[in-house]
């Protein structure tokens, strides 16, 4: 255990560092995939249309091929940027598009007289989805929506193999010198199911607060 | 306004919003130019920048004429996609039962349940592949490659699976479990006839996006050496120096398969008609027929 | 640390070998393609045929040599995108040429008769544990011997010297070597030991770190570090290939490659140093390089590092 206590400044930045990208990634990726769906059921046809291209392109893109192609091809295309946020808005824009189908789900499970209702009420559209139809929507996906974070806080992992220095990335370095990777690999690995057993208990919690009793 | 009506066989749409005017089709037919304009010159500013670096070169995209390339690339693509298929099938059935048992009556069911699912949730799963590949060798078991990668991702998959199913369960109405019972049908006929299948239809979004996303998630395999697509990039693009236009082309190629399967999936579920908010998917409340302004008495 | 190897005892060859390195970054043309031509082909095909095969007594009953010879082929832990030493060919995956590679070949022959390997890609951080519960026989993947490695796994060898050295940008002027990457950002690859050499040469200096070559190369093209540090005959490899980047200055480590066995297997390292001495006295050692590293680096080839010099080994 020593090699850990050795060590620790370094360990607790990229801990730092990983909790920062995800807190930062997460938040980024609701407020989009929220702004997704709405496009999706808009009126306008483009809209809809950039909104199902935008989902349908990250969702079928590895996360890792988009790291790359954000940190190396694009630079090439004109649009460059220090490493650490790239990946940040590259998290953010990729766990946006399931945050967006998790709320879509949600969307099936409001009742049609909710819709009619506001409608009868006078509600214009942006009214009816901001007031009505979306918060009983993210209330009914707050599982889905606590999975998709858990996702994402493994994610920022990945952010190593494109340069940026957190857990997973020390916890490579410090393998490197000390050549113990099972006993290294397991405490960084119990470290994010810590970090994973938080939002879980946290989304457990919002669930039993807010869920929709039927 | 009102409800619109559509040829008999599809599913009755409830509009969000009014029938659009003259005045909002003509906004909207703005926008829509504004906005195709504007993408239009992104890209092309794009593939300019591209040029001047000398990416678009034709002797860069050269090698990715030859068939041999794409073999290779395709039989990684099919390493991908043969651990993933095992992964659904498996991972899917362990999902539902799971989901099951933490929905059940009996508490010990329900604590097993619900344990497994919140620790597989939050285990990474690069650790399992780690258990498989270094921890049980050395208690003796030793199991196939393929399996090395399989059975960590079903386990964390399952878990994943269960969760989606679960939501399903709860937003169903309670009133079709209510009806299910009230018809005289025991606990588990109402949950295999009634209660099942239409939470997994309302699901059916969330599932087919966690099949796409472990079919990515099998990229993982190289860390046990597993052939698969990314892994054979790398190799790839270390052979021929040509990193933009090998990723370009993975990116393709996973965006192709991964695409039409998200289609395909989503083609099977549309089919049956649910009577709820129209599937946002589809164009909400835009008329079958021409909108004409209908003139209100 | 333990890595305290700043041994400056650079052989001539080294010394030459870097002079020339310049020269041929700056004369461009056409690369030198890893694992191409086929007159290193033929030249290797005939180092295969006549390479040598260990006689009946040098099997000891019971040893790892005789499980692999019933086993039929020999399970080696190498990278296929390791260009020059060990590399894929994508147009004929069954074909991995490389330093790495065809030395594996030639062990397999020496034990087998037959170049029966079985390829087992690892990543970095497995390769001791790949040993340990058996999954492979030997490791070769440019395995730096080191004392603290050496509590985990065996090395026999080492059986290639080389060194860490610094590429930059054609048209930068200002670094000409490891002393002018004093607070500079640096490009290394992640678990190499570059990760650890910088520091300790440069404490200011940053470190990026990425998970490829070809992804570090285009990284200095892009102007995300001032500096790449990885070994210099794969620099020199991809400086042939690329024309935006130069490699300066001399290495200024020396890394010392060993094959990775299973710890404790003494029976199985005597028998493997054995053949080393042997395919180095008969010249296959010298042909395999020439045929591979010294295809991109101009120059002569180098004496083989003596087995057992490095602590560890």
């Amino acid at each position: 255990m020593d090699i850990f206590v050795d060590s620790a400044g370094p360990l607790l930045q990229a801990l730092g560092t990983t909790i920062v990208m995800a807190l930062i990634a997460g938040v980024g990726s609701l407020i989009l995939g929220t702004f997704v769906t709405a496009a999706r059921i808009s009126p306008i046809p483009v809209l809809r249309a950039l909104a199902f291209g935008y989902v349908q392109f990250f969702v079928n893109v590895p996360l890792l091929v988009l790291l790359i192609l954000a940190v190396f091809v694009l630079p090439d295309a004109g649009i460059i940027g220090p490493l650490a946020p790239t990946a940040v808005i590259v998290l953010a824009l990729y766990e946006a598009a399931y945050v967006a189908e998790a709320i879509r789900s949600g969307v099936n499970t409001v009742g049609s007289g909710q819709v009619e209702a506001s409608r009868a009420l006078g509600l214009t559209l942006g009214q009816s989805l901001r007031y009505v139809i979306i918060p009983q929507s993210v209330r009914a996906a707050v599982q889905p929506l606590g999975n998709v974070m858990i996702a994402l806080t493994m994610n920022t992992a990945l952010a190593a193999a494109v340069g940026v220095v957190e857990l997973t990335a020390a916890a490579n370095k410090l393998n490197l010198v000390q050549a113990q990777p099972i006993l290294i690999f397991s405490v960084a690995g119990l470290v994010y199911m810590a970090l994973a057993l938080v939002i879980g208990l946290g989304t457990g919690k919002i669930e039993r607060r807010v869920a929709i009793k039927r | 306004m009102s409800t619109t009506t559509k040829p008999s066989g599809a599913r009755p749409a409830v509009s969000l919003y009014d029938e659009p005017g003259p005045r909002t089709r003509r906004n909207i037919r703005i926008w829509s130019v504004v906005t195709f304009v504007l993408l239009g010159a992104a890209i092309a500013a794009a593939l300019v920048q591209f040029a001047s670096h000398g990416q678009l070169d034709a002797d860069k995209w050269a090698p990715f004429l030859q068939w041999s390339i794409w073999e290779y690339l395709l039989v990684g693509l099919w390493g991908t996609a043969q651990a993933a298929a095992l992964v659904a099938v498996l991972g899917g059935i362990f999902g539902v039962i799971l989901a099951l048992g933490r929905l059940s009556n009996v508490r010990v069911i329900r604590w097993l349940s619900t344990g497994y699912i919140e620790i597989a949730r939050t285990v990474p799963v690069l650790l399992l592949i780690y258990v498989m590949l270094f921890g049980l060798p050395q208690l003796g078991i030793n199991f196939p490659l393929l399996w090395k990668l399989v059975i960590p991702l079903t386990i964390a998959n399952a878990a994943a699976f269960a969760e989606i199913v679960r939501a399903g369960i709860l937003g169903l109405p309670a009133g079709q479990a209510e009806a299910a019972l009230s018809l005289g049908m025991s606990r588990g006929q109402a949950t295999r006839y009634v209660v099942l299948p239409q939470a997994i239809r309302f699901a059916s979004p969330s599932l087919v996006t966690q099949l796409v996303s472990l079919i990515k998630d099998t990229s993982l395999g190289y860390i046990v050496s597993f052939t698969e697509l990314l892994y054979r990039g790398q190799v790839l693009s270390s052979f021929n120096h040509l990193l933009i236009q090998t990723f370009v082309v993975v990116t393709l190629i996973y965006l192709v398969f991964n695409g039409s399967l998200s289609t395909l999936a989503s083609r099977l579920r549309t089919r049956p008609s649910t009577r709820t908010l129209a599937d946002p998917g589809e164009p909400v409340g835009v008329p079958v027929t021409d909108p004409r302004p209908t003139t209100v008495a | 640390m333990f890595r305290s190897r700043k041994a400056r005892r650079l052989a001539v060859p080294l010394i030459a070998l870097t002079a020339v390195i310049g020269l041929a970054a700056c004369s461009g043309g056409d690369a030198a393609v890893p694992g191409g031509d086929s007159s290193a082909d033929t030249s290797l095909d005939s180092v295969y045929k006549n390479a040598v095969v260990a006689k009946a007594a040098d099997i000891l009953p019971d040893s790892t040599m005789a499980r692999i010879k019933e086993r039929g082929k020999l399970i080696v832990a190498e990278a296929l995108d390791a260009p020059l030493l060990s590399q894929q060919d994508p147009s004929n995956p069954d074909n991995v040429e490389g330093f790495d590679a065809d030395l594996a070949k030639l062990l397999a022959i020496y034990i087998l008769g037959e170049p029966n390997v079985e390829i087992v890609p690892p990543a970095s951080e497995t390769r001791e544990a790949l040993l340990a519960n058996g999954t492979v026989d030997v490791v070769f993947n440019t395995y730096t011997i080191t004392e603290e490695r050496a509590e985990q796994v065996a090395f026999a060898g080492p059986y290639l010297q080389s060194g860490l050295a610094v590429a930059v940008l054609s048209d930068n002027d200002d670094i000409k070597g490891i002393d002018d990457l004093g607070g500079k950002q640096v490009i290394v690859g992640a678990n190499t030991p570059a990760v650890t050499a910088v520091p300790e040469e440069q404490p200011t200096a940053t470190l990026v770190s990425f998970a490829t070559d070809p992804q570090a190369i285009q990284a200095l093209t892009q102007g995300r570090g001032d500096a790449y540090v990885q070994d210099f005959t794969l620099l020199a490899s991809d400086a042939a290939s690329n024309d935006k980047i130069k490699v300066v200055g001399q290495p200024f480590t020396t890394e010392s490659y060993g094959i990775g066995l299973k710890h404790g297997d003494d029976d199985f390292k005597a028998f493997v140093n054995d053949w080393l001495l042997k395919i180095q006295k008969d010249g296959s050692w010298a042909a395999v390089w020439d045929a591979t590293l010294g295809a991109a680096v101009e120059s002569e080839t180098p004496d083989a590092p003596e087995i057992g010099s490095v602590p560890g080994s």
